[in-house]
């Protein structure tokens, strides 16, 4: 698999980028590792203290936040780093050698650069779950899990699928930093069950920016309270939202004219 | 190998006044207009040609290049590369290709370029076998051994420009868009380069379009010259063919072996320059054997060669006609 191989060859040289300075790799680590732990700490000492909210009780809604802290290690970690690259390239007129490449465009900005300390939101996702399950008494199950596994696949597409229209801006608006930092900061809603909000805001976090299906739908889902329907329609709005996504990323490619030279 | 015909290519863009007021209102309003970037040109290019694009800025070369290379779509016309569509991109087509700008660049800045040429050998998925033919052949043509572990940002500027061609050349490329390869280098890295693209061309056989503003690069590797102006090709042939059409005189460079009145040069010709022990004097073509043979037989001289007027005049000429056209 080609695909693969390019993948592969662009996380080696995001790790030798990461790797390249020796200080800066260090503070990155102690860094991603203490804010990691400010996270999480005040979790564990309110847990006592909380009642259910919106029908969740407290280890549930740990549960949502477990899949919030996953994906935005997604986000933060693979995502914004490599579309910000994409800006940089639409600015500096550079996008015009990944668009010489024989290899799917899309492909190549949207995993350009990795920033490999990341990895530890995933460790701290793993933390809240394994807190979270002790909390409600018993483990999910396999049926559960690989369910959670699909609907985390169609999160990450859809997360991705965001991503990719921001950038597909970039083509004609040329900056839109901004725009990446507004998603960043939206995204901090998904830290919520999608429940708690009401009327329009639901609507919203459910169709139009499908933050519900980002975390809510995935805990649910590990909960073993998802039903079958809403797991089909989630998983086939992700797949029909990306390829949406796509469809609008290959018509601002062929919108793009490269800065002069 | 290369095919255009009458390739129209045209830029919208948004223009304002200067000053904050208009900065203000372009927030609202855009006014936009047409830039008639190429406006209509023809040519093809054989297999194994090397060609030079000359134009001053803005006269449409690059972005003609841009066409070629898929990165433009026409506005109007054909344009045909190793049997491609360019704008379609294909895979097929880009495998072929390679575009060198020297302005920008494509290593990746932090890290050494080594790393880069892994990165290309994925993408453009290159056998190992022929990965290590290709990388050892370019190092030995470019003198990159001691180059390749260090971190592009810690290059200098030539050294960079020679690791920047060699990794757009990772994929033996049938053909090569050069745009402005030298630009910024010194002279023996200017000739360094010109080597190397010749001897690339010479060895794979590959086709090489050249745009640059060092008439030396032109003259040194390209038998075939285009000259393009306000987006319309107005030359296409051989540079001596160019020169002899622009600048029909030649000059004659005397040297004395003692000092000459002006008034005897003014016989021969326009004076440039009249020192001591050397002048230069500019001579029709026509008059060129009188001039000679009147020189030689009321002169004190030396030594006397008959050169063509510097390339760079040459241009300035040309493209001065253009513009009075």
């Amino acid at each position: 698999m080609k695909a693969l191989r390019v993948v592969s060859a662009m996380m080696r040289a995001s790790v030798a980028l990461a790797l390249q300075y020796r200080l800066e790799f260090v503070v990155e680590g102690a860094l991603a590792v203490l804010w990691m732990a400010v996270a999480l700490i005040p979790l564990m000492v309110v847990f006592g203290n909380r009642g259910a909210v919106a029908g969740w009780t407290y280890p549930e809604m740990l549960v949502v936040l477990g899949w919030f802290v996953a994906l935005k290690g997604v986000l933060e970690g693979t995502l914004s780093p490599s579309l910000m690259q994409v800006v940089e390239h639409v600015r500096k007129g550079t996008l015009d050698f990944v668009l010489l490449k024989p290899a799917d465009a899309q492909l190549l900005v949207s995993l350009s650069k990795i920033e490999p300390w990341r990895v530890v939101d995933l460790a701290g996702a793993a933390a809240i779950f394994v807190y979270a399950f002790q909390h409600i008494g018993h483990a999910p199950s396999i049926a559960q899990l690989s369910l959670a596994a699909g609907l985390l696949v169609a999160a990450v597409l859809v997360l991705y699928s965001i991503a990719i229209l921001v950038v597909s801006i970039a083509f004609v608006a040329v900056r839109v930093d901004n725009l990446l930092y507004l998603f960043q900061s939206v995204f901090d809603v998904a830290r919520w069950p999608n429940s708690v909000f009401r009327g329009l805001l639901a609507v919203v976090f459910t169709y139009v920016l499908p933050l519900a299906l980002m975390t809510t739908y995935p805990a649910l889902a590990l909960l073993g309270k998802l039903n079958a329907r809403t797991a089909v329609a989630a998983l086939l709005g992700s797949f029909l939202f990306a390829s949406v996504a796509r469809l609008i990323w290959l018509s601002s490619i062929r919108r793009y004219t490269s800065a002069s030279s | 190998m290369i095919e255009v015909s009458h390739l129209k290519k045209w830029y919208r863009v948004h223009r304002r006044q200067p000053g904050l007021a208009a900065a203000l209102r372009s927030l609202v309003r855009r006014p936009y207009e047409d830039v008639k970037a190429v406006e209509d040109v023809s040519f093809s290019i054989a297999a194994g040609e090397r060609v030079g694009f000359l134009g001053p800025n803005g006269a449409g070369k690059t972005t003609t290049l841009k066409v070629l290379a898929g990165l433009l779509f026409p506005t109007e016309g054909q344009v045909g590369v190793a049997g491609f569509r360019p704008q379609d991109r294909a895979h097929g087509f880009l495998q072929q290709i390679t575009l060198v700008m020297g302005q920008k660049q494509q290593l990746l800045w932090d890290l050494p370029p080594s790393e880069t040429f892994l990165l290309n050998r994925a993408i453009y998925d290159i056998p190992r076998a022929q990965y290590d033919a290709t990388v050892a052949e370019l190092t030995e043509l470019l003198d990159l051994g001691p180059l390749l572990g260090k971190p592009a940002r810690q290059l200098s500027l030539g050294e960079r420009m020679k690791c920047e061609l060699a990794v757009a050349l990772l994929h033996r490329p049938k053909v090569l868009f050069l745009d402005e390869p030298t630009i910024g280098l010194d002279v023996s890295m200017q000739a360094t380069v010109r080597g190397f693209v010749r001897a690339y061309n010479e060895r794979f056989g590959a086709t090489v379009l050249l745009t640059s503003h060092y008439m030396e690069d032109v003259a040194a590797l390209c038998p075939r010259v285009m000259v393009i102006d306000k987006g319309r090709l107005i030359y296409d042939g051989a540079l001596p063919e160019l020169i002899r059409r622009v600048r029909p005189d030649k000059r004659v460079i005397l040297r004395f072996s003692k000092t000459v009145e002006r008034r005897d040069l003014e016989a021969l010709g326009t004076v440039v320059e009249h020192g001591d022990a050397e002048a230069i004097v500019q001579v029709s073509q026509d008059g060129l054997q009188a001039a000679v043979a009147r020189a030689l037989a009321s002169l004190p001289l030396r030594d006397l060669t008959v050169e063509d007027p510097p390339l760079e005049e040459v241009m300035r000429d040309l493209f001065a006609q253009g513009r009075a056209a």
